[in-house]
């Protein structure tokens, strides 16, 4: 099979799944106990106000007609409207989805320069002193609960120390840089200024070296049983034998091997970490998705969930996707079939 | 059934030669075995917390105005909180606490993926596919914000938040104990089994479980830190425990404000999660290797 026919019928096996994903958090919006309605339109609110707001959102409809019209509204572009804020949801997400995508690369690449390294090293020296204390400090930062790592990170880099602002994503005094992609690093980049590009990138600094911790521990893991799985090939006793340095053997032949599991593990803490920023997000006051939802969330809003939700089946879709395009660039044996 | 006695005792059987192999590489793993002490020093604490704590009534909703936000010190060992009660005796309190909410997330989720996986795997064809094709929806969603929003929408309390945490944790043990059931159907003793008539519950819980329990039970100890970790989240995020049960997330929570001034509110919380986590953690370093057979070597 060809690589686009193959693209093809990836991205088409998409849609039942984002069709299952959307029917699974309707489920959990529609039929589950809690009185959206009723929260939105306040306490004081008459019985008539209450059904007046329903009828508006479509609520009073039944329930197999509510969903086939958000299905239908997904595909003209109206992913629904905020209850409480009265905002509508694909307008939220155009601000919140960059914002966490740039916090996750920031947090994947701290991620990976330390735990590759790490791993390869653990890796390296198996069963010895090196290897133990790797893996005991994997362990150790990935047990700390995130919301209270980011809380002390908080005081001590940006009150005690004062290296790095404490929360948001730009100083609330300045305009951010104009919106081409929605990141503020890369439209301050795009602008040319690299002031903002500064003061966007402190910002970035403590929330995503705390959001990379958790995925720390699983980056050094996979590297190091990968990198095993490649030294322990006979082809890497054939090099040894044939006199090639050790350094060279490391660095040109058993990398590449261990690439494919590498580059598999970075991708899908990505795709994890996307949607593991909730708590770090939280504690930052860092307007982005995983904010968003427990705000959304707390007030039985369903409209932004489900819009969350599908963003994210789509981006892990195409996460997933990327992935067995790179195996065919980085070892072309793979045939796609 | 009768059983024959034709054949000599089995001193040792190969189930028993391969959980007897399992514990010597295990011992040989210094992290796992000082993981598992750790734990079973937990395990103690949480028992006789009520009997040894200076104030048990601090953790059923006694307050002291008087000892408000006192730095640690003698009587107060972790210092108090911003309603006077000794943070000490809750923290400590909580402990029981935590382990049950691990217990029932993790047994309630490979409950639920246990079952699925075993029917996809056994039944194969259609049910298979109709099966992991569920699974896979679930994989895909953002799973700690879909269990914040079955607990919010189900309603703060602890019991909820294990409900939904372990709605979306199942999908984990569905997948492996799949694979796992895949790799026993054809075998000649399960085919033995059909074969003298042993119906479909039979062979699955006879003989098919028992042999794949291991792995399971693996998963089951591996995940228990994160469940704890997740719970804790949700209790910080203010759907678990009610005021005045002493949930280390909500006592971080408690604390948030007052740090880092008053810094032993959120601080003690904070290592006791962590240590309960890391436990675990060190734990399943061990028994991950166990199950990988790619690092017997």
């Amino acid at each position: 099979m060809t690589l686009r026919l193959y693209l093809l019928r990836r991205i088409l096996l998409v849609i039942p799944l984002l069709i299952g994903l959307s029917l699974l958090t309707f489920t959990v919006s529609r039929i589950l106990p809690g009185d959206p309605v009723g929260l939105a339109a306040g306490p004081q609110a008459t019985p008539e106000i209450r059904e007046a707001l329903a009828r508006q959102f479509g609520l009073d409809q039944p329930l197999p007609v509510q969903y086939l019209n958000y299905i239908a509204g997904l595909f003209q572009g109206d992913w629904g409207q905020s209850l409480y804020s009265r905002r509508l949801v694909l307008d939220d997400l155009r601000v919140f989805f960059p914002a966490t995508f740039e916090l996750t690369i920031a947090a994947v690449f701290i991620a990976t320069v330390l735990g590759v390294p790490a791993g390869f090293m653990s890796a390296v020296y198996r069963d010895k002193l090196p290897d133990q204390v790797v893996r005991v400090i994997a362990l150790f930062f990935v047990s700390f609960p995130a919301f209270w790592l980011a809380m002390i990170f908080q005081s001590i880099l940006g009150v005690t120390l004062d290296w790095f602002p404490i929360g948001k994503r730009f100083d609330v005094l300045l305009a951010p840089p104009a919106t081409i992609t929605g990141m503020f690093t890369v439209d301050a980049l795009l602008h040319l200024d690299f002031q903002a590009f500064g003061i966007a990138l402190s910002h970035l600094a403590t929330p995503a070296l705390v959001l990379s911790f958790g995925s720390l521990a699983s980056v050094t893991r996979i590297t190091r049983t990968a990198v095993l799985d490649a030294l322990d090939r006979d082809s890497v006793r054939m090099e040894r034998a044939l006199g090639i340095p050790y350094r060279v053997i490391l660095s040109k032949y058993v990398l590449r091997n261990a690439l494919i599991a590498i580059l598999t593990i970075v991708a899908l803490e990505f795709g994890w970490l996307l949607a593991g920023a909730v708590l770090v997000e939280t504690i930052f006051d860092f307007p982005g998705l995983g904010l968003y939802a427990v705000e959304s969330s707390l007030r039985l809003d369903f409209e932004p969930i489900m819009g969350i939700t599908i963003l994210y089946g789509i981006v892990f879709s195409l996460i997933n996707i990327a992935i067995d395009i790179a195996y065919g660039i980085i070892d072309p044996r793979i045939r796609y079939g | 059934m009768a059983e024959t006695n034709l054949t000599p005792p089995l001193t040792s059987s190969p189930r028993w030669e391969n959980v007897r192999r399992s514990i010597y590489r295990f011992r040989r793993n210094p992290l796992s075995t000082v993981g598992f002490v750790m734990l079973v020093f937990i395990f103690i604490i949480a028992l006789i917390a009520p009997a040894i704590v200076p104030f048990p009534e601090d953790a059923v909703g006694k307050v002291r105005a008087l000892d408000r936000l006192k730095p640690p010190d003698g009587e107060f060992y972790f210092g108090t909180d911003n309603v006077g009660r000794d943070i000490f005796s809750r923290t400590l309190m909580g402990t029981g606490l935590a382990l049950q909410v691990g217990v029932v997330i993790i047994v309630l989720a490979a409950s639920i993926g246990v079952t699925i996986g075993c029917i996809a795997g056994y039944f194969g064809g259609w049910t298979d596919e109709l099966l992991m094709r569920i699974t896979d929806i679930f994989l895909t969603v953002p799973a700690l914000i879909l269990a914040i929003a079955v607990t919010a929408a189900l309603g703060k309390g602890i019991i909820n938040v294990m409900i939904g945490i372990a709605l979306v944790w199942w999908p984990g043990f569905a997948r492996l104990t799949r694979s796992l059931v895949l790799s026993l159907r054809e075998e000649p003793f399960v085919e033995a089994a059909r074969g003298i008539g042993a119906g479909h519950l039979r062979v699955l819980f006879r003989h098919i479980l028992p042999n794949i329990a291991s792995p399971i039970i693996v998963k089951m100890s591996t995940d228990f830190g994160f469940a704890v970790l997740t719970a804790a989240a949700l209790g910080f995020i203010g759907l678990g425990a009610q005021p005045p049960t002493p949930e280390w997330g909500a006592m971080i929570n408690d604390g948030r404000d007052y740090f880092p001034d008053r810094w032993w509110m959120a601080t003690f919380p904070g290592m006791a999660i962590f240590i309960m986590v890391f436990s675990w953690n060190l734990l399943g370093d061990g028994l991950r290797d166990l199950l990988d057979p790619r690092a017997r070597r």
